[in-house]
Order: structure tokens, then sequence, then C-alpha cells
């Protein structure tokens, strides 16, 4: 299956409602040798799921609007898919228990080279 | 000469009443001289004066336009208004045959016109006048309205004369009071110390004499004088007579003997003038006054008690009382010394004593101890108590003797027996604090062998003293505590525990009360066991009219709810939760009453206006306590919110440098660019932990450092403290630079080398603090070519843009120094 994935590197979803920070995310995906799927929702990133298999890591942020919309799309995508690695960003700490398996959660600003080094890491 | 008619001057019950108001040869007093001017401007004269006529003179109290402060009686035209019903008016002096040869109308001051009005007491004497006196003759007189004036003005005299007699009464009356209060605890100290104490008779005697010395506090000296042949020797003393110990003093010819002969005590109100005491003694000893008390045993007198001063007149009757007292519990002292003297001597002792504890307002018991089979003591009986343990304890004296003390007080604590066993079995008297629970009272007293089987007690009641001792105590714990907390159920149930046990209520808790007043939400209650809790809803409709008080934000309080008329109606609901007495304090927030302390008793009780104060202010304390929680936990939110927008704006910001400088081929500058930001966001992050006001001086290190290297690259040596941010702020971005130098050039660039972070504090004028940076086991180190980038201007900045970094570039490695003001690194303290 490759659908739109003309260069058949892997696919990292990326989920971020501020267009600023999604320039910079992306950025990351791609300096970590991937290709990135935009969603500016959870809605859309839930749609994106749902009518595609080529996604193997979600990267989002969970300081969007709505606060806790991020992690919950986190944790619906732990119950609905698996298989999906989940890599986070965070203005705010997050207890470990709240986390979904497998999860991991950085910080902002962003640390560029954890966050490159974790999408490298899951797309392995 | 003799009298043919007795002069009112000379009426002992006029002089007698003149005496009793102390007035006379005291000094002006601002009452009196105010009235003596209102009389001389009201009659138009230059003379005014209150006159008071004693048997050989008249002293004035107060004066206008008269210089000497009293004259003899041929002076004197005062007294002839003793004889007067109203005012007595001379309008010539010299041409009335009682005046003209008086001597100030003979010669100077030369007075004409005289009138006076009677100072009557309220009994009838006359005790002298309110006068003015002209240096003119007045033919016509005071007019009508002068007159009434003087007559008004003289009443005033008298009220004045009146007032200050009842101030010197009170003052007596609270003097004699205090003194009796004293005498009664040296009486009762001494009593159990001479109980206490196995027969040493100069044990005995020291216990009686402190004691003695004590409830009399105008004995400047004092001495137990034992008869010893012909003579009193000076067995113990004290004071003023310390160092007369083993002066002999002859029992014919001196007070002490005299007392000692007669077995009479006696009050020497001036030694210069007694007919009785040995001359040559009131020198050596400093005696001018004394009581004297005989020491006697069964008719026989042993020896003296004698209290002295140095001063006439020093003791009352009262004080010879003292010493009679003091002098009879030595008898029974000494009886102990000598159980030898035989059953009648101690059947006298007894008789004292028993006549003794009767009046006694301490309580007195004796008791006598049962045993089980095993011949351990399980309770006691009453064999005796006085009329004074009654009152104390609440039961009728007449009902106890024979019965124990389980039986008189059913449940009452072990302690009560095992102490008075211990002190039975022992021989050691025992000092107690303790309550008796069941009837909520508290004694304070000494238990002491008495013999085999049987002691005494003489105990106080001080469930007062007790009870505000533990409110104090209690109110104490309670700041503790809300300070402590930080949560509200946490507050208010720490707050009802400690009201509970300190009032002995059954229930204590804290209720939130809705807006419209009708319900109750009891959090987490505290209970006595056995009790249930009553945490959940409540409406107060179901229990009764409980409302009203709280809709006037009044505390409620009922003392027995099956009388009380808010409740009576229907009391069930309230008796079915263990009810019978409650208070509701209500709690305010912002002003309002949003909830209620509750305390509630099984049985009825009365509140008294201590508990209710104590209530108000554990509910006042928990008003405070609860609005800086609030105060705290919003605090605590807006802190997070802060910090949660400072970073995403951070964040922002590094995406928009990342989008501009796109283009900019260095990428290692970009990632310098980011790096720096993390290292200054990280110190934000420890900041945040105490709410931005200080940081750990470790966890900033460790936040920058860790995004470098593995931690056990680095070796901390230092004593961790608190940082201001600023001094945060700089440290992260310092040591940021400093790692990243290490990294790239220094020992973190090869496997094996380390870091060694130390720092402290030096004292001194100036205290500093000092951080040294030592790198270990890497390549040799180069100063850097030029004038360096960024990242060696930001080290060479120093610790908080002190400029002094001194940095070595050796073959071990970067040894760096920083050192800046302690006062600019630690928190400043407003």
């Amino acid at each position: 299956m490759t659908e739109d994935n003309p260069t058949g590197q892997t696919l990292v979803l990326v989920v971020e409602d501020d267009p600023i920070l999604m320039l910079s995310l992306v950025g990351y995906v791609e300096d970590a040798g991937c290709d990135a799927v935009e969603a500016t929702s959870v809605a859309e990133a839930i749609r994106l799921l749902e009518t595609r298999s080529d996604i193997r890591t979600v990267f989002t942020d969970l300081d969007m609007r709505g606060s806790t919309a991020g992690m919950k799309l986190a944790l619906a995508i732990r119950d609905r898919w698996p298989p999906i690695e989940l890599l986070m960003v965070s203005s705010q700490p997050w207890d470990a228990a709240q986390i979904p398996a497998r999860g991991v959660v950085l910080g902002k600003p962003f640390d560029g080279r954890r966050i490159v080094a974790a999408i490298q890491r899951f797309a392995a | 000469m003799t009298r043919p008619e007795p002069s009112p001057t000379d009426d002992p019950l006029r002089l007698e009443a003149l005496r009793g108001y102390g007035i006379l040869d005291t000094v002006p007093e601002e009452g009196f001289d105010d009235l003596v001017h209102l009389a001389a401007r009201a009659c138009a004269v230059p003379v005014a004066l209150v006159s008071l006529v004693d048997h050989d003179r008249q002293w004035f109290k107060a004066r206008v336009g008269f210089s000497p402060c009293e004259t003899d009686l041929d002076g004197s035209v005062c007294r002839f208004v003793l004889a007067e019903p109203d005012i007595l008016q001379i309008p010539d002096l010299t041409a009335d045959p009682r005046t003209r040869d008086n001597p100030l109308v003979t010669g100077e001051p030369f007075i004409r016109f005289y009138a006076g009005a009677p100072l009557r007491t309220p009994k009838g004497q006359v005790l002298g006048s309110l006068c003015v006196i002209d240096r003119v003759p007045r033919p016509e007189g005071l007019t009508d309205d002068q007159a009434d004036d003087l007559r008004r003005l003289a009443r005033q005299v008298m009220a004045q004369l009146e007032l200050r007699r009842a101030i010197r009464g009170r003052e007596t009356h609270i003097r004699e009071r205090d003194a009796a209060f004293r005498a009664r605890d040296a009486l009762r100290d001494t009593q159990a110390s001479i109980a206490a104490i196995d027969g040493d008779l100069d044990t005995i005697l020291d216990a009686l004499l402190d004691g003695a010395m004590r409830a009399v506090p105008a004995a400047e000296g004092g001495v137990l004088e034992l008869i010893d042949g012909d003579a009193l020797e000076y067995r113990v003393v004290r004071g003023s007579l310390l160092g007369q110990r083993g002066l002999r003093v002859p029992l014919e010819g001196s007070s002490a003997g005299r007392v000692a002969r007669t077995n009479a005590p006696f009050l020497m109100a001036d030694a210069t003038s007694d007919p009785y005491v040995k001359r040559d003694l009131v020198e050596r000893l400093g005696l001018r006054s004394a009581v004297l008390a005989p020491l006697a045993r069964g008719g026989t007198v042993l020896g003296v008690l004698k209290l002295q001063s140095a001063k006439p007149d020093a003791f009352t009757a009262r004080d010879l009382e003292q010493a009679v007292l003091f002098a009879g519990v030595a008898t029974a002292g000494l009886t102990a010394v000598d159980e030898a003297r035989g059953r009648e001597a101690v059947h006298a002792t007894d008789l004292y004593w028993r006549g003794l504890f009767d009046r006694l307002s301490e309580g007195f018991l004796v008791g006598d101890v049962v045993r089980d089979a095993g011949g351990r003591v399980v309770d006691w009986r009453y064999v005796e108590v006085n009329p004074a343990w009654g009152g104390l304890v609440g039961v009728d004296p007449a009902t106890v003797v024979g019965r124990t003390l389980r039986e008189v007080i059913p449940d009452v604590e072990e302690e009560w027996v095992r102490e008075f066993a211990d002190v039975v079995e022992t021989g050691r008297p025992a000092a107690f604090t303790r309550q008796v629970g069941t009837i909520r009272r508290w004694y304070e007293g000494r238990a002491f062998k008495l013999d085999d089987r049987r002691f005494g007690v003489i105990f106080l009641e001080v469930t007062a003293r007790i009870e505000a001792e533990a409110r104090r105590t209690a109110l104490l714990a309670l700041g503790d505590r809300l300070r402590d907390l930080a949560t509200v159920p946490e507050m208010t149930s720490a707050a009802a525990e400690i009201v509970g046990r300190t009032l002995g209520a059954t229930r204590a808790g804290f209720g939130r009360i809705d807006a419209e007043m009708e319900t109750v939400e009891i959090e987490l209650d505290w209970t006595m066991p056995g009790m249930v809790s009553l945490a959940g809803l409540h409406r107060f409709a179901d229990y009764g009219d409980l409302r009203g008080s709280l809709l006037d934000d009044v505390a409620l309080v009922i003392e027995d709810v099956t009388t009380d008329p808010r409740t009576r109606a229907d009391p069930s609901p309230l008796l079915a939760i263990d009810v019978r007495a409650l208070v509701n304090m209500p709690v305010r927030e912002r002003g309002r009453t949003v909830a209620v302390f509750i305390a509630h008793d099984a049985q009825a009780r009365t509140w008294t206006s201590d508990e209710l104060a104590f209530l108000r202010n554990v509910a006042d304390r928990l008003e405070v306590g609860v609005a800086r929680v609030r105060a705290e936990d919003l605090q605590g939110v807006l802190n997070k919110e802060l910090a949660h927008r400072l970073k995403n704006t951070l964040a922002v910001v590094q995406s928009i440098a990342q989008q501009t400088l796109r283009g900019v081929s260095e990428r290692d500058k970009v990632d310098a660019f980011e790096r720096r930001l993390l290292a200054l966001s990280r110190a934000h992050d420890v900041l945040l932990r105490k709410s931005w006001e200080a940081a750990r001086l470790r966890a900033v290190m460790e936040g920058v450092l860790m995004l470098q290297a593995d931690l056990d690259r680095f070796a901390f040596d230092g004593a961790d403290m608190d940082i201001s941010p600023e001094a945060a702020l700089s440290l992260s971005l310092l040591l940021h630079e400093l790692a990243t130098n290490a990294l790239k050039y220094g020992a973190l660039s090869v496997g094996a080398g380390t870091v060694r972070i130390a720092w402290r504090t030096e004292v001194g004028q100036a205290p500093a603090l000092v951080l040294d940076w030592s790198e270990l086991g890497g390549p040799a180190a180069t100063a850097p070519s030029g004038r360096g980038g960024f990242g060696t201007k930001l080290i060479r900045m120093g610790l908080v843009g002190t400029r002094e970094a001194e940095l070595r570039f050796g073959s071990e490695g970067l040894r760096a120094k920083f050192r800046a003001p302690l006062a600019d690194i630690q928190i400043q303290v407003h």
C-alpha cells in the first residue's frame, strides 16, 4: 500500500493547529528522513487515519485548542490503532500514568535533537 | 482644769468619724481645690477653706487666699459651725463676742467677715466647714443665692470625702483578699510538706517558718524559739534574724518568754513602748513590732514563733491569726517527731487537724485501700472527707464515708486508684493534676501516706484553669496545623479534631451551607468512639428551627434540645443522632456565612462564654486559613498557565527563527541558537517548581546540563541553596555555553572526560558565591582566537553579569572560576 506516498519514505502524521509550529514540526520530520502528512485538527487527524493505513507514527502537539484534545487523540489512537507510534510535544508536564503505552512526550521549546532521534527510532 | 460642758470639738463620736475618712494631713487634691475656688468666686471673697476640726486644731484640706495649712483652735472660727444646723454667718468678726479676740481678727490677716457651711456626714456628724472669709465686714451678709451656692458646694465637699473613703475601702479589701489567698496557699503547702516529711524536726521547723514568712509578708525576720531550760533558744531563723541562730533569751523578762509562759499569742505594736520586751534585744535584733505565737502540745508550751519588723505597727490582727495557725501546724509536725508522747497527745492533734480541715477551703479526704484476694489494691474506701470536699466534687459528703471510690464515682479513671495505692505502698507522696472524666472536673493536689492502709489527699478544683490552658494550647496547635496544611478538607478535619478533643464534645465538624441556607453539607467530622459520623448532606428543616440564627449570622447555641424552643417540639431527629446540646458557629467567606463549625454533645451541657469564644476563634482562624489556601490555589493555577504560555511562546519564537534562518548555510549557528533557547527554558522549569520565587541551585544545573550530556559525566560538589530567578537564568546560560564548549573541544569531547563543578560561599565583608568549572581527562585547552563568539562573551560575562570570570586554558583542560556577590545570587528577603 503506497497511496499518497510517492517517495516511499516512512510517513508521519503531524497534528498541530498552530501554523507556525506546524512548519517546525514538519521540519523535524523531514530532518529525520521521513515524509509528513499534516492535520490541523484532531478531527482531521482521525479522518486521515480512518482513510489510510500507511501511517506508522503520529506526531502531535498536546497543547491545542480545547486543552485536552491532543491527549484525547493520543488515547484514541492507542485504542483504535494500537501499532501506531506516538510522539507528543507539550508545554506542560504529564504524569507517566496519563501517557499512552509506548508514547513519548517531549517539552517545549523543542529539543530538535531528541525529536529527530525519536522519529528515527519509531521509523526504524 | 475642768470643763463643765463638753465642747462639740471634743465629741469622741465626731472625732472617730473624722478619723474614719482618713483625710487629715493628706496632700492637696484637685477635687477639693476646685470647690474652694468655686466657693470664693460665688461669694466674692478672697479666702475660702475646707476646714476640718480636730480635737486640738483645724486642718485645711483645700484653701485659697490663705497660707497656713492648719491653725490651733484659738484661731478657729469654724469650730463654732459644729453646733450650727445650717450656715453660720458673722458679718463683722470684731463685733461678735465669740471672735473679737481671735488672733486672726486682732492681728494678721485681720479677717472681718465669715460664712461657713457645715460638712455633715450621712450620720449627722459635722467634720468642719466649707467657709468663705473677707477682710472687710459685710453687714448685709451673703445674698440668698450665695448662701445656697455655699450650701451646695459644702455638700459636694462631703461627696468627695465619701468617694475617697469608698475607694480606700475597696483597695483595703483587695489587699486583704490577696493576703488571705497568699496565706492560704502557704498554709496548704506547709501542711503538705510537713505531712510528707518523715519526722525530722529541723526540716519540719524549716518548712513551717518558710510558710509563715510567706503568709505574713510584713515579716522581715522570723524565728522559731524552743524552750531549753529557763531560756528560749533561737532554733530556726529567717530574713533579718539570719545570724541570730543559737541566741538565748531568758523566759523571764522577755516578750517571747511571756508568750511561752502564758501560752497566749501576742501582737507587739511598738517595741519602744512595750512593757514586756527585753530592752537590750530591741536594738540588736532590729525589732520594732512583732507577732508571737506559742508552739504548744497538749497544753505544754515547747517554744514560740516570732515574726518581726523594724517598722512600728507593721502587723495586723490577721497576721497574728496567721502566726497562730502556723504554730498549730508545727504542733502537728512536732507530734510526728515524738510519737512516744502517747495516744493522748495524738488524739489532741487529731482533734486539731479535724478542726483545721473542717475550716479549709481545700478538699481533704482520708482513704483506706481495698485489696483483692491477691493483695492487690483495687479500690479505696472513704474514711473521712471535709465539708469542702462536697462542694469540689459535687457529692454530699455525709453520704460517702464507708463507701468506696468506685461506688461513689462509677467509671472513674484507673489512675485515681493506682496512684494512691502507690503512695500507700511506697510511702512517697504524690502530686497530681487530673480529671474525673465522668463529671468533667479537674483536680490538683497532693496525696501522702498515713499508715499501711490509709492515705490523705488535699486538693483543689482547677477545672477552669486547665480548660483555659487546653483552649490556649489548642489554638496554638490549630494555628500550626492550618499553616502547614494545603487543602481545605485537611484544615477542617484538623480543626474538628482539635475542637472536639479540647471541648470534650462528642462530635465536631465543619459543614458548608448552601446559598439559601437550607442545607448543610458536613465534611469528614471528628467523633468520640461510638458516635456515628454525620458526614453528608442534611436539611436544617428536618431538625427544628435551626436556620434563624444563621440567617442573622450569629452562633446557634442550644444547651438542651429537649427544652430549647427551637427544637423541643420534636427533638427526636437530633436525639437519634446523639445530639442533646449543640453549637453551630458561622464561618464566613468574603463577609458571607458559607459554613458552620459544629460541636455536639450527647449530654445536655452549658456552653460557657469561654468555650463559645474559643469556637468563634477557631472559626475565624479557619476563615483566614481557607482564604489563604484559595489564594494559593489561584496563584498556583496562574503560575502554571503563565509557564505554559511562556513555553509555547518560546516554541513559536523558535519556529519563526527556524523558518527565518532556513536559507542560512551555517546550520551549527541555528542549532546553537536553539540550544540556548532550550537552556533558558530549563531554568524556567526549575523556577516554576517554587512559584517563580526561587530555584534550587542544583536543580538549575542539572536541568541545563542534561540537555548536553549524561549527568554522570559531571561531579557536583557544594551545598544546595535557593537562588534568585535572575541568578537561575544567568547560571543556566553560562553552564550551557561551558558545556557546549566542553562537548566540542574539551573534556566531554572524549569518552573518559568529566567535568567537576564545585561551588562554595565565601564569608567576609562582601559574601560571595564562588563557582569552579574544572575539566578533567580531556585534551589540552586553548584560548579562543580573537574576540570569540557569543558563547565566549557569555562565559566572560560571568555570573549575573559581574565579569568576574577567571579562565585558565591549561594542558589538563579548561579551569574556570566565577565569583558573584551572594546578595545578587540569593533571594532578597523584603
